[in-house]
């Protein structure tokens, strides 16, 4: 499949510092994002700690493939699914043991979503309140479950997704990388289709801009670096009150067969579904 | 009375039978079933009646809890099943009559996995699945996680009867890839989408638009207990299935 990518982050309105950080890998198919928290400049380290373990651990597995597998996995995961959460193990294991050998870093912590598409497979692992979303036929879905206060409050029917959007603890997290020496990693896997749009962002898109807006830019823009950087003007221009950033992936329509043909009608009409919906 | 059997390969190791009290299984001694196998976690799973069906919940465990090969965080539990934990397995023998189980209703329900820490350790989620059972919100999270959300087939041309919804995206369509299956000549790739969010099941576009109850869907739609959905000839009852 034809992958395209684009990113961008951006300080916002409101802040100094950007402590998002995010890569992608072109040769891998590997997108990381971090949004680090932390007083001074440490949140900037623990994301880009964040982000940097993740690419490299991947990246070494890719040579040496009988590198150890860190936290249990189930069995039923793809390699790269459990590649890419003992990724997020280690970028755990590094901001927590930085935090320790440098008192005045104590209390950085990061988010981390990366995303790895292996043929038509997407494996993600997931920690704190970024967000990766999928949008297939114009319908956006998130695939990450934000590990915030607020969501587990929307999970258990405490509160309403409106209440919890309007809710003044936003920012408490459940889980995030560095604050202990273990953590639960979310990881999951799915199936790709031809012309799906994966979104990778941090909390400063998603709480300036809505879902529908979202949806609406990812399907305006064919090219996911100018998509990316409409998101992050919409953010800024809705407030910008935190670092944004955002990854926007263009799955291809491109078949591997000889049957490419057969597949020219549906992929048609799913472009004019994509312009239909958009602005 | 039902009962559970701990078997090792061919070997039985202990049998209990199924009572009022959830049966815990895993690596602890302290567990009506004690496994002794690293693979094991120490508070694993458990096994309880609930509205006079038995079920069985994972406990977070890091391996997992199988029931006849299929992952579960949660599963009610048939005569003759297998629940697998490692390399143990329990087999579940309910051949008594399951009314007579025992009607535990909302008190036999178990508190909802919950993420309040970031500790890992047992001990840690073991308090904390307490702690939220004397919030008192267990009842209100267990029945919403009582049933099992299916798409049940009324018509149409499809390569299963029923499809049980175990994955976060589930796609109709042709393509290979597809969970609901198409059959047929000229059916799109991907005709329509079911999606689990964090407050039910919604059916979506893809290349057509899906007919929920006679109308046709403007955006995403959560879907209800017994939503007629209807695509590219394809009529499905949505249902949540004990």
């Amino acid at each position: 499949m034809d992958i395209v990518s684009g990113g961008v982050t951006n300080v916002g309105r409101v802040r100094t510092n950007n402590e998002d950080c995010f890569r992608i890998v072109e040769p891998l198919n590997l997108f990381v994002l971090s949004d680090g928290m932390g007083g001074e400049a440490h949140g900037e380290i623990a994301s880009a700690l964040a982000v940097e373990t993740v690419v490299q651990h991947c990246q070494e597995t890719e040579n040496d493939p009988a590198m150890t597998i860190f936290g249990d996995m189930p069995a039923i995961w793809s390699e790269k699914t459990k590649r890419l959460a003992s990724a997020v193990h280690l970028a755990n294991k590094s901001i927590y043991d930085s935090a320790q050998a440098h008192p005045e870093q104590r209390g950085m912590g990061a988010t981390v979503t990366a995303a790895w598409i292996d043929g038509t497979r997407l494996s993600i692992a997931h920690v704190g309140d970024s967000r990766a979303y999928l949008l297939r036929s114009g319908n956006l879905q998130q695939l990450t479950s934000d590990h915030s206060l607020v969501a587990e409050q929307v999970r258990r029917g405490i509160l309403t997704p409106a209440e919890a959007e309007r809710s003044d603890m936003q920012s408490v997290l459940l889980r995030a990388l560095g604050a202990h020496p273990e953590i639960e990693v979310d990881s999951e896997e799915h199936v790709l289709f031809a012309n799906d749009v994966l979104l990778l962002c941090s909390d400063g898109l998603t709480r300036m801009i809505t879902e529908p807006e979202i949806a609406g830019t990812l399907q305006a823009d064919p090219d996911p670096a100018k998509a990316a950087d409409r998101l992050v003007q919409l953010a800024n221009e809705q407030g910008g009150a935190d670092n944004v950033t955002a990854v926007v992936v263009h799955i291809g329509g491109q078949s591997k067969g000889w049957f490419s043909w057969l597949r020219r009608g549906p992929r048609k009409a799913v472009r004019k579904n994509g312009s239909a919906g958009g602005k | 009375m039902a009962k559970l059997t701990l078997m090792f390969e061919d070997k039985l190791v202990k049998q209990v039978p199924i009572g009022t009290r959830p049966v815990g299984i895993g690596r602890s001694p302290d567990n009506d079933l004690p496994v002794d196998n690293l693979a094991v976690s120490n508070y694993h799973a458990r096994v309880y009646v609930e509205a006079g069906r038995l079920v069985v919940e994972d406990l977070d465990s890091l391996n997992g809890t199988f029931v006849n090969d299929l992952r579960v965080e949660r599963a009610t539990l048939h005569d003759g099943d297998s629940i697998w934990v490692g390399k143990h397995h329990i087999k579940v023998d309910a051949s008594g009559d399951t009314t007579s189980l025992g009607d535990t209703g909302k008190k036999g329900a178990v508190a909802p996995r919950i993420n309040e820490t970031m500790v890992l350790d047992t001990k840690a989620r073991r308090d904390m699945l307490q702690q939220a059972a004397a919030m008192g919100e267990r009842t209100q999270f267990a029945a919403s996680r009582l049933k099992v959300p299916t798409l049940v087939v009324l018509s149409g041309k499809t390569d299963q009867k029923e499809y049980v919804l175990t994955n976060k995206l589930t796609v109709i369509g042709k393509s290979k890839m597809a969970t609901v299956k198409l059959k047929g000549w000229f059916k799109p790739q991907l005709a329509a989408q079911v999606n689990q969010r964090d407050d039910g099941y919604y059916v979506g576009p893809g290349d057509k638009v899906p007919v929920v109850n006679g109308a046709p869907i403007t955006g995403p739609l959560r879907l209800n207990d017994g939503d007629v959905v209807e695509v590219c000839g394809l009529r499905m009852n949505f249902i949540f299935r004990d």
